[in-house]
This record gives C-alpha cells, structure tokens and sequence, in this order.
C-alpha cells in the first residue's frame, strides 16, 4: 500500500511491476535530460549579450533537432514494447480466480477444483480495528499462494469497474458481459491493497481490493477453511 | 435593464479599458505612445541594439542652432568639440547603448500582481478551512496513526525501498 508523503510508485511485489518501475526511471531521466537542456537553452536565449539574434536557417542544427528526437523516441520504444509483450506472455498458471466486480464490493471464485466463491465488502470507517487502513481494508482477502503464477478473470456484474493491484503491476477493466484476462506472480509474500479504477457509481471509492499471498501450505489451509464455511 | 446596461459599458471604457489594456500599462512604464511615434507608412525612427542606425535622424526640424552645428559638421570633426560632438549623436540618436540596454521597472509591478493574486487565494484557503471544511476522519488522530504505523511494519509494507526499509528490525527504530 502506499506510505505516507510518498512521490513514486509502491515497491514492486510482481516482476512485471519490477519491470515497470525500471521502464519508468528510464523515461522519467530522458525527460529530466531533455528539460534541463530546453531550460539551459531558455535562459542562455534570455540572458544573451548579443545583439544579432535573428538568424533565420541553418540546415546543420535542423538534421540535429530532427534526428535526435527521433533517436530518443526509439530508445524509449523498444524498452515499452518489451514491456508490453512480457505482460501478454503464455505464462501457464497455477491458478485460475474470477474477480467479479458489483456496485459495491467484488467477488471471488475459485472454481478449479473446488467452487469456493465469497464476497469483498470494503470494511467501513467506524468498525475498523484500531490500526487497519482507512477505505482500503476488506472483510474477506483475495488469498493467492506466493511465486505461483496465477491468472485473473475480471468481469463485471452491472456496470464497468477495474480491478487494479499497483503493487503487482495489475489493472484490467470488469466489463460486463465480457470476460479480460490477466495474470500476475506474486514474488513475495504478503499483502497488496487496490481500489476500484473505473467510476461505478456512488461507492466507487468504497470498494477496494486486497491480496494476500501466502505461502502454498497456507493457503491450502485457507481455502479448506473457507469451504468449510461457506 | 437598458440603464443596466449603459451603466456596465460606462465602466468597462472608462475605468477597465484605461488599465487593462497594454497600451496604457506600457505608457505607465515609459513608452512614447504618441500618434505619429505609431504610424508604420512611413520610415520610423527606432532604438535597437542591433541596428545602430537607423532610417530617419531622431531630430528631423532642426532650428537655426542645431543647423549652424550641422553645417560645422561638414568640416573637419576634429574641430568639434566635445559637447558638439555628443549634441550631434543626440540629433540623430535618441537613447545611447546603455540607456537602450537600461530595462523597466515593470516587473515590480507583475511581482506585486503576482503576490497580491498569492496573498487573495491564502485568504480564501484560510476561510474556507475555518467555515466550510469539517472534522477529519477520527483515523487520524495521533493514536491510531501510530498503531496504523506499527501494523504497516509488522506487514512489511513497501520493503524494498519504500517505508519498511527504513526500519531497523533488530534495533527496532528507524534507520
């Protein structure tokens, strides 16, 4: 989840996210190259002590200006569409969940062996544990087993909503009548909170996502338990 | 509604009109904005950096003084004396180098726009705290901030460089 004050992104817990994050240092310092220099060249043009300020060509700098750019919009390209391949790749999964969005809460069903299904109502702000986070906490955790890679089906139920993790690098759309795909590894243990990105309705901002990952006896035991239950 | 009216374009041309426009805060700062200066038909008179001379003398009706030095001028400029020499660069120049180099003072005034307009928004920030903004959720206060924070350790929250990272696990304080 995310820290207090904090600027970038949420720490990766994904490799696909780890990906993302290295992209994202990579475009952020050419753009942070790229506007020092215009700023450099700013000021230079404003604080200038000459008097012959109007030249008006000059075919070497045009073939710089124009190469260039292009030269950096290829180094950032190629790095993006590697990205974006990674994400769609064949990455056999250990596990198949359904993420059902509703106004307002989700559901999810684990239906490859078993047909384990429970609702995620967002826990409000007046029954929380002293501690627990504020719009973020559910009653019931989406459990995945760590370093398994699993696929997520999201859909919808009425209306649009998506179904976004940033820290495992995931957001997909919840559309009704449509079934997207997506899937994710999570590389660590632990918990991993997301909100609803896609405008709902009047909980939109009241229906969030948590993950759990746990290692695979853990989950075993969880998903037992929550058969039991049910 | 027509008095209404005439009332709303009295203002604008007479109050708005005479300080909003360019023209007016330009004359404020020094700018000669007289007629003749602005007709473009015919050759003008300019001071600019990179064109020394320019198409017309800055004094074009001379007197009968100013005619006795021109016609000095036609001798040897080393008769010339000093006052004469620069009476003759002020006929034809208005402004030297450094006086054309010289900048406004305008930008005392955009600097106090500017505060002025920084100073209007605080107040109105500052209002709307006292009178419009409520309590804040009660997961604020200072207890529940520090259990929050406490859980957020124990679940490792962001452990790579984000906030766990900078706890100490073994001296338990932060790094």
């Amino acid at each position: 989840m995310a820290h207090p004050s904090q600027l970038g992104f949420q720490d990766a817990a994904s490799p696909v996210m780890e990906e993302l994050l290295h992209f994202h240092d990579h475009a952020l310092m050419i753009v942070l190259l790229i506007s020092t220099l215009v700023l450099y060249i700013i000021v230079a043009m404003v604080s200038t002590k000459l008097t012959n300020k109007y030249i008006l060509d000059s075919q070497e700098i045009e073939i710089v200006w124009t190469v260039l750019p292009a030269v950096i919009l290829i180094l950032i390209a190629l790095p993006s569409l590697r990205i974006l391949y990674l994400m769609d790749e064949i990455n056999d999964p250990h596990l198949t969940i359904k993420a059902m969005g509703h106004q307002w809460y989700w559901s999810y069903e684990y239906t490859d062996y078993e047909d384990l299904g429970f609702d995620s109502y967002m826990v409000p702000t007046q029954d929380l544990v002293p501690g627990q986070f504020r719009l973020l906490e559910t009653d019931h955790r989406m459990v995945v087993p760590v370093e398994s890679p699993i696929r997520v089906l999201v859909s919808a139920e009425d209306v649009l909503h998506s179904w976004a993790v940033p820290s495992l690098g995931v957001k997909m759309d919840a559309v009704p009548g449509r079934l997207n795909q997506t899937a994710f590894i999570a590389s660590r243990p632990g918990v991993f909170y997301g909100q609803c990105s896609e405008i709902c309705g009047a909980n939109h901002s009241f229906m969030p996502i948590v993950v759990e990952a746990v290692p695979l006896e853990h989950f075993e035991k969880w998903s037992t338990m929550m058969l039991e239950d049910a | 509604m027509l008095t209404s009216r005439a009332l709303l374009r009295g203002l604008k041309s007479g109050f708005w009109r005479p300080l909003s426009s360019t023209s007016s805060v330009q004359a404020a700062h020094g700018k000669d904005m007289s007629p003749d200066v602005l007709d473009p038909s015919v050759p003008q008179y300019n001071n600019r950096l990179d064109t020394p001379l320019s198409d017309v003398p800055f004094v074009r009706n001379l007197n009968s003084e100013q005619r006795q030095l021109k016609e000095k001028e036609k001798g040897p400029w080393t008769k010339l004396t000093k006052e004469e020499k620069i009476a003759l660069y002020r006929l034809t120049h208005e402004l030297t180098y450094p006086e054309m180099r010289r900048g406004s003072s305008e930008w005392k005034t955009v600097l106090g726009g500017v505060f002025i307009f920084l100073g209007f928004s605080g107040m109105l920030v500052w209002w709307q705290r006292i009178f419009v903004f409520g309590e804040v959720p009660h997961t604020l206060s200072d207890e529940w901030v520090e259990k929050q924070t406490q859980r957020m350790i124990d679940m490792r929250v962001n452990p790579v460089g984000g906030f766990a990272y900078h706890w100490d696990y073994v001296k338990k304080q932060w790094k």
